[in-house]
């Protein structure tokens, strides 16, 4: 009688490193992850016994050695306790995946994809793909100086890769700054239509983001998808925490998107869906910096 | 001769916590029998011979209950050995009875065609089951009545996956188990269970209770693979490919939502979410647990079933004034009838014949009232035999800053859009055969993958059925095909 229990698929953490402010890859051992794992697909990631859910997608990923590489940008208490906490060796308590739908590989000439801030990071492997069956794929991140990350990767990856650094001006807040990269990704995204005139464009970046680029690329009615990332709990399509309103229908953003129409997105409902647990969120991370300046005393 | 017993009416009752000391906290509400207590309530059980008594046909698992119940009082000087009878005969029929005393809605099984309740109460048989349950557990009585059951296994080569760790998937996987199959249970989630965990809230079912069960499963062999959703991770052609057959019990786990204006404010939350927020994510220990819920003064719960009173009694407890919304009339409701005394006596209120047909928000989007049409019974009934129920036209406005809606699930679509060939019904329901097989051969389903919603009991009996075909099929299939035959 074999006394096998529940598996514990090991999440081992094969590389850690910074790459830059903020962003940290993670390389881990996920087989099952990756065995069917598509471009445009995400993964729910618990770090933590008392940690929540969360989702990330996998920049790369090797089939063959059975490993996902995720870079984790430090927006709240769970991603900054993973970006501090996880040293190499550690372990992920759970990823489960591959989540939502593949992004859509066809043919379409032309396309501009854009990634703001860590955006880039799920527009990277959709743009290679993207790139490999024939389009021609421009890719440009905008966001703060000291975050650019894989450049060279998607220089390799794609036919142009431009990367916008807006810097940090340390006498304004980082909502304020936010405000500039957001301007500058304007501007650079008009000029790139006006030039490179894609018959596609795709974003992912801060949802208020995503609907002033969507309001550029309106200008010009060229086509525009979206990924979405609402918050979510499971991922499965189980509660419907991520629901957004597409088409005028509600639509579970794990199981029916990720990849949406722009022009059919009800931006400003997600803006203040994704807005609701601000002050909790606000709260736990301060609890946690209390707690870590606490124990460097 | 036999000597006369004075017919005992009334139920022995079974302490339970006050009300103003239970809505502020989790901990079980009811807190069951002692063996004397439980002994006193089995007395007054008939004893109706076991080919007569309504009970065991109004289980959905045909417990033998006077059967146990007899064996309480055959060792009455020895609780030790007569709670260990009395499990051994449960078992036979439901291997998860500390779930089972706890969830069933026992007025509509057994106890509602019990004999004593033409003449007074009902044996209080679910309590009586938990109590034997809950004993065999604080004594190790079911550790050392498994280890009896264990060397006897005669293991066997085949192998069976089982998708969905829920009250079904366990079942299923328990009973292969004992039969010595080799068994592996896939699971979505990060932790087994299914909607024992997610769902079901600590305070009417204690979660230890279901690590028990589990560490069970764990004895028996069976393996269980979280982080696997069945459908993305690896599919059912994949699991056909490898196992010699495949159970289906991925229960109903998309949320039904009503199609009215306003239904994506914020604070509106479909039951799932609110629940698996709080009982599996631990929400309500925010922050020492990191995911958030937000729960206003007045939370308003739609619909009026087991769910609606979980969630209403779980708002209640993170310090909100509840009432429960319901279109029909309070004799309607389908919650168990202890929910929803409990959560009458907690303080829950409630409205009838009421229907949301907008929700009402503020300028950053979150929700600050519910209209509601107004509606009334008509004499005539539809086909599940209540009143049908029609508008009246006129509409009602409640302030609610939380609205969580229970009106029920449907299940997910994940397993058939990625199993071609696998039939299913137009509410989204796995077709079966009376053996609880697919349209696939070998491949088995159950639960409320079968069922749209049902219950815990139910559920469980499918599993169980289902063992037992899988068994057939599988001893069918190996007499016709060579053993060279076989991959």
């Amino acid at each position: 009688m074999s006394t096998c229990t529940e598996v514990f698929i090991v999440y081992k953490i094969l590389e850690r490193k910074e790459i830059a402010m903020r962003n940290v890859w993670f390389k881990v051992h996920a087989p099952h992850v990756v065995k069917m794992l598509q471009p445009g697909q995400f993964v729910i990631v618990r770090a933590f016994e008392n940690g929540e859910r969360i989702p990330l997608t996998p920049v790369m990923w090797d089939k063959e050695e059975g490993w996902i590489g995720l870079i984790v940008f430090t927006r709240g208490k769970t991603t900054m306790q993973m970006n501090t906490e996880l040293k190499e060796g550690d372990y992920f308590l759970n990823i489960a995946g591959p989540l939502g739908n593949p992004a859509p590989m066809r043919k379409y000439g032309k396309i501009l994809a854009i990634g703001l801030y860590t955006g880039i990071v799920e527009v990277f492997p959709i743009a290679k793909a993207w790139q490999e069956i024939g389009n021609k794929v421009h890719t440009l991140q905008v966001t703060f100086e000291p975050m650019i990350i894989l450049k060279d990767e998607l220089e390799k990856a794609v036919s142009k890769h431009t990367a916008v650094g807006v810097p940090i001006d340390s006498e304004k807040s980082f909502p304020e700054n936010m405000k500039n990269v957001t301007a500058r990704a304007r501007e650079v995204v008009r000029a790139m239509i006006k030039e490179l005139k894609p018959d596609l464009v795709f974003m992912v970046g801060p949802v208020g983001d995503q609907k002033a680029i969507f309001k550029v690329v309106k200008e010009f009615n060229v086509p525009m998808l979206v990924d979405l990332h609402p918050i979510m709990v499971d991922g499965t399509g189980m509660c419907g925490a991520c629901r957004v309103t597409v088409g005028g229908k509600v639509r579970f953003a794990c199981v029916d998107g990720p990849t949406f129409n722009a022009y059919e997105v009800d931006f400003d409902e997600l803006i203040k869906r994704s807005g609701y647990y601000r002050d909790l969120e606000m709260r736990a991370m301060q609890e946690y910096m209390q707690k870590l300046q606490g124990g460097a005393q | 001769m036999m000597t006369k017993r004075k017919l005992i009416k009334n139920r022995v009752p079974t302490p339970e916590r006050p009300a103003y000391e239970r809505i502020k906290s989790f901990e079980e509400v009811n807190l069951g029998y002692d063996f004397d207590l439980a002994l006193m309530e089995a007395e007054r059980c008939l004893q109706c011979p076991e080919d007569y008594a309504p009970c065991i046909k109004g289980c959905p698992v045909n417990i033998n209950i006077p059967g146990f119940l007899a064996k309480l009082k055959e060792h009455r000087d020895n609780p030790y050995l007569a709670v260990k009878e009395a499990l051994r005969i449960i078992w036979a029929c439901n291997s998860l009875p500390a779930i089972t005393g706890r969830v069933c809605p026992q007025e509509d099984q057994c106890e509602g065609v019990c004999v004593m309740g033409k003449i007074g109460d009902a044996i209080n048989i679910g309590k009586l089951e938990r109590f034997i349950a809950d004993y065999a557990r604080e004594k190790g009585i079911d550790d050392e009545l498994l280890m009896e059951i264990i060397p006897k296994i005669e293991n066997k080569e085949q192998k069976i996956a089982v998708v969905g760790a829920g009250p079904a998937g366990l079942t299923c996987a328990a009973e292969l188990a004992k039969m010595g199959y080799n068994v592996t249970v896939f699971e979505a989630l990060h932790y087994p269970g299914g909607v024992l965990v997610y769902g079901i809230p600590e305070f009417r079912l204690p979660k230890e209770i279901v690590k028990k069960e589990l560490k069970k499963l764990e004895l028996l062999g069976v393996e269980i693979k979280t982080d696997h959703i069945v459908g993305r991770t690896v599919t059912i052609p994949e699991l056909i490919e490898e196992y010699d057959a495949v159970f289906i019990s991925t229960g109903a786990g998309t949320p039904k939502l009503p199609e009215v204006p306003g239904i994506n404010l914020n604070g509106i939350y479909s039951a799932n979410e609110f629940l698996t927020r709080v009982n599996l994510m631990k929400a309500y220990k925010f922050p020492e647990y990191d995911t958030p819920i937000k729960v206003g003064k007045k939370t308003i719960v739609i619909g009026a079933g087991n769910t609606a009173m979980d969630a209403a009694r779980t708002a209640l407890r993170l310090g909100s004034e509840v009432t429960i919304a319901y279109r029909r009339g309070e004799e309607d409701m389908t919650a168990r009838i202890e929910e929803i005394e409990h959560a009458k006596e907690e303080g829950v209120k409630f409205m009838f014949f009421v229907n949301p047909i907008e929700f009402i928000g503020d300028e950053e989007g979150n929700v600050k009232a519910v209209k509601f049409m107004k509606m009334k019974p008509l004499d005539e009934k539809d086909s599940r035999g209540k009143r049908k129920i029609v508008p009246t036209g006129e509409t009602i406005t409640v302030e609610a800053d939380t609205v969580v809606i229970a009106i029920g699930q449907v299940p997910n679509k994940i397993i058939w859009k990625t199993t071609p060939g696998l039939k299913v019904a137009e509410n989204g329901t796995i077709v079966v055969d009376e053996k609880l097989m697919t349209s696939i051969p070998g491949v088995f389903a159950g639960g409320d993958a079968i069922r749209g919603e049902a219950t815990v009991i139910l559920a469980m009996g499918d599993g169980r059925k289902a063992a037992k075909a899988i068994h057939e099929y599988l001893q069918l299939r190996d007499k016709f095909i060579s053993p060279n035959e076989k991959s």
